[in-house]
């Protein structure tokens, strides 16, 4: 694990010298990746100056030596916390993101094949889908719907005419020899994202930022490929010809853990337009990464130009990422490998890499001169895209409210912490938050109580976290609730707001309704239809106001019980009020089944005690 | 080039019996029944004989290997393909065989159709059945010669640039071509989308009506065949232009007001003097019916050929990109694996040569570095093509909106009419082939740029997407050679969506062709009567009409006539004419 460079080694065995300087620095310096020892011994100057014999006044034992090294070592191998470190002082980040969602459509892009996700391999393939020779494709207009909703909710400019080229490269994943995408004229262009302070980008980008989108374009999925543990390779195509939208941005983003962001906002988006199969967990969203370093000061050759961003450096491909985790640690893996080679006098070379969740390195897939060209020719089978003004008008005006507004509404209407707001918009494809305003609808309709900033912070907690803490009880993720993304829940909003009502209007106690909650659950899990009155009722469990009596009894008690501090209670000060609380806590506990008011169990045990003074 | 063995693969056609066996014709063949009947009889019966549409005389279709059908193989001529069934039937088949059409069989044809002489076939070469040593053209080679020999009525094949028609003219039969998308391909395997068109051969012109008004229409599984929608809209402007030109009515009534253009510069160099004496003949046919002949110009026709071998490889190359032997086609041993290059030897063991060199041609073409300067200037010039018939053609092509066409960007050479603009015709005749077929030995010593030649006259119309159609014509005996073919194909080009009327302007020319009304085609013997003697030639053509100058340089600035050309104006005299335009520059 400890490896000690071999020429220190050498020095020390033979010729008992030690390089102080180096061990010293290590501690003072950010720190820096094991083998960037290496490179600065053959960069730095002081470096080799250390290896000369001259440097031997300022002994330190061997022993110390390596402690100090392996101190170091650890503290830099010990990742520094994600948002430390996103922001480099000598180098500028640059990333673009192309992001692959599989639309949400009955059928595939160029044939009339069902889209399922996970039905019997090869039952849903068109002769196209297979390549069949003779075969041709045959444009479905529905999956325009789900494309061009994204492509607004992207605030893109959907283009009047559009068109399909191939692109073309063998796997066997890809029937024709080429997958049809839009090249050269995409569905549309020039959008933008705007990313704020809670979407979780990096704090250097302040409370908000605009990411430019270049494009956003219609693409076939590929094959499924399966593996057999002998290595055979079975193809299912029922996925081929999918249709996939890819979303590409402009090389803006500066920063991994906005990067990570914008992936998640787009998948919000993309879910709260109903433009969408899956979440990137269950990997219905891929991204691929474009990663460049340059110096802040300008020095050093970055004159690349991408997406008419010019003044770059040399950028890297990082393919098939499958998570948001996955893609700030690739970004920050590639970050650092290109600072690494280019402060070592490197050059970074155009390839695509890949990386695998876990690991701290990206991995070289193919160089430039491996790279496919992949021959874009325009399909000849199809005609261009026109999308009329009128399908547009109609899908911007039935487009719903996007997640930013709705965030807004919950956190300026309902009273709901940003936190809570985004927790609500990003739940169940955005299904928790239709439940959420039905239960509040339900509960005005039951209280008769307008303030919805009240009853909205009220059902925000009931909804959010403490059914989510029946989700996670049940141990599988979300499925429990069975929530749809129409916000239907396998408890009806109609029971969950009686609850609340009930405990909102002190006609049970809080421990009663949380008590009740999961009974409710897996009653309606169950199909046992019984409302929560009848529940109530069952249980005897509404709540009954203790008498003045009660409470002058329970306070007796505990006075009884504990005379020495009521005798410090009426000694007054600052301990008194101590064992005052102390008296009342005792008071609350005799009461099992939480019918205590506190307010007015102080006043009655207050009340006892002076009268014991006497 | 050619196959070591022609009889390679080659399955029992029950049709090559005798002599016609040697043709190799036919790929595969539908077996006979047991009941002793012809197998077309017994195919008719089982259908309703209401439906039976198709005469006596067209029921018996032969069928391009390279068009799907669910009965016999569809192997496109190729070893990759050379077991493949298919699943599904085509649609101009199924069409077809629902009029009352019997597929007798599968006609052998240039690999993907690629090719001119049918000779790069995996089943080895078609031979011709009268000239034993020549070219029968390609590639739907098998097709034009089960027909010249009466194995069939009627065949179908694909032209994509001069496949249908040229196998046509070497073989002395019909061959049509339509408009792009008037015939759906699904079904059709494709060699270059934006240019393949179903074809149909046959012996005479009268069937192709039917079968054309059979195998029309919409088939919304073909994105590029014309919606019924575009078909009425287009429908509709002919009717608005033949009103306007005053030309409506059934076409008999209208041959009078038939104007027909010669490109002069199809009038090349290294056209044969027989084919173009036969191109005389034909035009001087048209002019005793009453016909105009005038000169047209189609200056962009020279970059034609460049263009269609930039465009046709390219889409080809990608088309082909499928053929990797997983899902269908044969595989070679070699295993797939990633770490070598993916399916190099099932591809490489698959294909033929010109298939191979086509695919690299197409890659090339296509890639990074080539695309701007190949495939993209092709597209620009194949627009100029088609604007070059679009300004020729009285009718206006009613797929692109119409197009005003400034005098001062037009050619020099382009002869003007009158203030209007230069003459507009309603076909254009010109020969289908510059040579008689070439011997197959003289092809083996071409390098296959040479043998892309053969396509000069009949890719335009391809690039264009028009009909075209060529017919056997007589050449005049003294021009006749031995061991050659006495007849030229003669191609009549039509504006987009013509095609009914060129069919009927190809009976007109084959009614009015010299010779018995009953020749065997092949061998079809020159009417030494149709050849007038050069004296009554003059008398009966006054040489008035004489506005092409010898000298381009000083040939006229734009002529301008005042008066509209009446029909009693005299005809155009061809043999000046041709004379003038055979000292034309012509770039090489």
């Amino acid at each position: 694990m400890a490896r000690i460079p071999a020429s220190a080694l050498r020095r020390y065995l033979l010729g008992g010298e030690l390089s102080t300087r180096r061990c010293l620095r290590r501690n003072n310096q950010i720190p820096t990746r094991l083998c960037s020892q290496r490179i600065r011994a053959v960069h730095t100057s002081t470096d080799t100056d250390a290896a000369d014999p001259s440097g031997t006044s300022n002994t330190i034992p061997f022993r110390k030596q390596l402690k100090d090294e392996a101190k170091a070592r650890k503290s830099s191998v010990q990742k520094r916390s994600k948002s430390d470190n996103q922001r480099l002082d000598n180098w500028e980040l640059t990333v673009g993101i192309e992001i692959h969602a599989q639309l949400n459509t009955a059928r595939k892009l160029f044939s009339a094949a069902a889209s399922t996700i996970n039905d019997e391999p090869n039952t849903h393939v068109a002769l196209f889908d297979v390549a069949m020779p003779g075969s041709q494709p045959v444009f479905q207009k529905e999956t325009l719907i789900p494309a061009i909703r994204a492509a607004l909710a992207l605030n893109c400019k959907v283009q009047k005419s559009s068109r399909f080229d191939r692109k073309h490269y063998f796997h066997w994943d890809q029937p024709s020899g080429y997958q049809i995408t839009q090249y050269y004229q995409p569905l549309a262009k020039d959008g933008y994202i705007t990313l704020y302070a809670h979407d979780g980008i990096a704090k250097e980008d302040g409370d908000e930022i605009k990411i430019g989108i270049k494009q956003v374009q219609m693409e076939q999925d590929t094959a499924k490929t399966i593996t057999t543990v002998e290595g055979e390779h079975l193809l299912d195509f029922n996925r081929v010809g999918l249709p996939l939208l890819e979303i590409i941005t402009l090389p803006q983003i500066h920063y991994p853990q906005t990067a990570a962001a914008l992936v998640r906002k787009v998948q919000i988006l993309l879910n709260a337009v109903d433009a969408c199969v899956l979440g990137m967990q269950s990997g219905g969203l891929r991204a691929d990464v474009n990663v460049s370093v340059r110096r802040r000061d300008g020095q050093g050759e970055a004159d690349n130009e991408y997406s008419g961003v010019k003044g770059l450096g040399q950028r890297t491909e990082i393919k098939n990422l499958s998570s948001f985790k996955a893609v700030e640690d690739a970004i920050i893996a590639e970050r650092d490998r290109q600072i690494e080679v280019l402060e070592s006098g490197g050059v970074i070379e155009g390839e695509t890499r890949g990386w695998t969740i876990g690991s701290t390195e990206t991995k070289r897939l193919r160089g430039k001169e491996g790279e496919v060209d992949y021959r874009y020719m325009p399909d000849p089978d199809l005609g261009p895209v026109i999308v009329g003004d009128d399908l547009l008008e109609h899908l911007q005006s039935t487009l719903g409210v996007l997640p930013d507004k709705e965030i807004s509404i919950l956190n300026e209407t309902y009273g709901l912490t940003i936190k809570d707001a985004m927790s609500l918009v990003s739940l169940n494809e955005g299904g928790r938050v239709e439940y959420f305003r039905n239960v509040v609808d339900q509960l005005v309709l039951l209280s008769g109580d307008e303030d919805l900033r009240r009853l909205g912070r009220l059902a925000g907690n009931w909804v959010l976290h403490e059914m989510g803490g029946l989700a996670s009880d049940a141990g599988e993720e979300g499925d429990a609730l069975q929530m749809t993304s129409e916000g239907d829940c396998v408890i009806p909003d109609i029971q969950l707001s009686s609850l609340i009502h009930y405990l909102d209007s002190n006609q049970i106690t809080g421990k009663t309704a949380k008590k009740l909650l999961p009974v409710l659950f897996e009653n309606e899990t169950k199909g046992v239809m019984k409302s929560v009155k009848d529940m109530i009722d069952e249980g005897g469990l509404w709540f009954i106001p203790l008498s003045d009596e009660q409470y002058e009894e329970i306070a007796r008690s505990v006075v009884e019980a504990h005379p020495q501090q009521v005798e410090e209670v009426l000694g007054g000060g600052k301990k008194g009020k101590g064992k005052l609380n102390f008296l009342l806590g005792q008071m609350m506990r005799r009461d099992e089944e939480g019918r205590m008011d506190p307010q007015r169990a102080t006043k009655v045990i207050e009340e006892v005690i002076e009268k014991s003074r006497k | 080039m050619l196959r070591a063995s022609t009889n390679q693969g080659v399955r029992n056609v029950l049709f090559n019996y005798g002599k016609q066996a040697d043709l190799n014709a036919f790929i595969s063949r539908t077996p006979a029944p047991q009941d002793g009947k012809a197998p077309a009889e017994a195919d008719v019966q089982a259908r309703d004989p209401k439906k039976a549409l198709i005469s006596k005389h067209s029921r018996l279709l032969a069928v391009k290997d390279n068009i799907a059908t669910a009965n016999l193989p569809t192997t496109c001529g190729s070893g990759i393909l050379q077991d493949h069934q298919s699943p599904f039937e085509a649609t101009v088949t199924e069409r077809l065989w629902h009029a009352g059409a019997s597929i007798v069989g599968k006609t052998n044809l240039d690999e993907f159709g690629m090719g001119s002489h049918s000779t790069n076939s995996f089943f080895g070469p078609v031979r011709h059945d009268s000239f034993d040593e020549r070219s029968v053209g390609g590639s739907s080679g098998g097709s034009a010669v089960a027909v010249a020999v009466q194995q069939c009525k009627v065949a179908l094949g694909t032209d994509t640039g001069g496949s249908v028609r040229l196998p046509a003219a070497y073989t002395g039969v019909v061959g049509f071509k339509p408009s792009y998308g008037l015939i759906p391909r699904w079904g059709v395997v494709p060699y270059a989308n934006s240019l393949d068109t179903v074809g149909i051969l046959s012996a005479k012109v009268k069937n192709l009506f039917v079968l054309l008004q059979n195998a029309k229409g919409h088939d919304p599984r073909d994105p590029t065949s014309i919606t019924d929608a575009t078909w009425q809209r287009i429908k509709e402007g002919r009717k608005r232009s033949a009103i306007q030109s005053g030309r409506h009515g059934p076409f008999n009534k209208n041959i009078q007001n038939l104007k027909i253009g010669v490109p002069i510069e199809y009038n090349i160099s290294e056209l044969d003097p027989g084919i173009r004496q036969a191109w005389k003949n034909a035009l001087k046919l048209f002019q005793e019916k009453g016909c105009t002949v005038v000169p047209v110009s189609l200056p962009n026709t020279k970059h034609a050929l460049s263009a269609y071998y930039v465009i046709a490889p390219a889409e080809a190359a990608s088309n082909l990109s499928k053929y990797d032997g997983v899902r269908y086609g044969t595989r070679s041993d070699s295993s797939d694996s990633a770490v070598d290059v993916l399916y190099s030897k099932t591809r490489g063991e698959g294909f033929g040569d010109e298939v191979k060199r086509r695919i690299l041609l197409g890659s090339y073409t296509l890639s990074s570095e080539a695309i701007d300067n190949y495939f993209i200037k092709a597209q620009k010039v194949r627009r100029l093509v088609q604007r070059d018939f679009d300004r020729v053609f009285s009718l206006p092509n009613l797929l692109r909106p119409s197009e005003q066409f400034d005098l001062s960007d037009m050619d020099e050479s382009v002869e003007l009419d009158n203030k209007l603009g230069p003459s507009q015709v309603d076909f254009i005749v010109c020969p289908t082939a510059p040579t008689p077929p070439p011997t197959l030995d003289d092809i083996s010593k071409q390098t296959p740029v040479d043998t892309y030649m053969n396509d000069v006259f009949t890719v335009p119309a391809s690039l264009a997407g028009l009909p075209a159609i060529s017919i056997p014509f007589p050449i005049p005996e003294e021009h006749q050679r031995p061991n050659t073919p006495a007849y030229a194909g003669i191609q009549i080009i039509g504006q987009y969506s013509d095609d009914h009327r060129l069919l009927e302007t190809a009976r007109l020319l084959e009614n009015l062709r010299p010779g018995p009304v009953k020749f065997k085609i092949s061998y079809f013997p020159v009417d030494s009567k149709s050849q007038r003697s050069p004296a009554e030639e003059k008398k009966k053509t006054p040489l008035i009409r004489k506005y092409i100058s010898t000298d381009r340089k000083a040939k006229l600035p734009r002529k301008l006539r005042s008066q509209p050309r009446s029909q009693q104006e005299p005809d155009l005299d061809l043999d000046d004419a041709f004379k003038s335009w055979e000292n034309l520059e012509r770039p090489k």
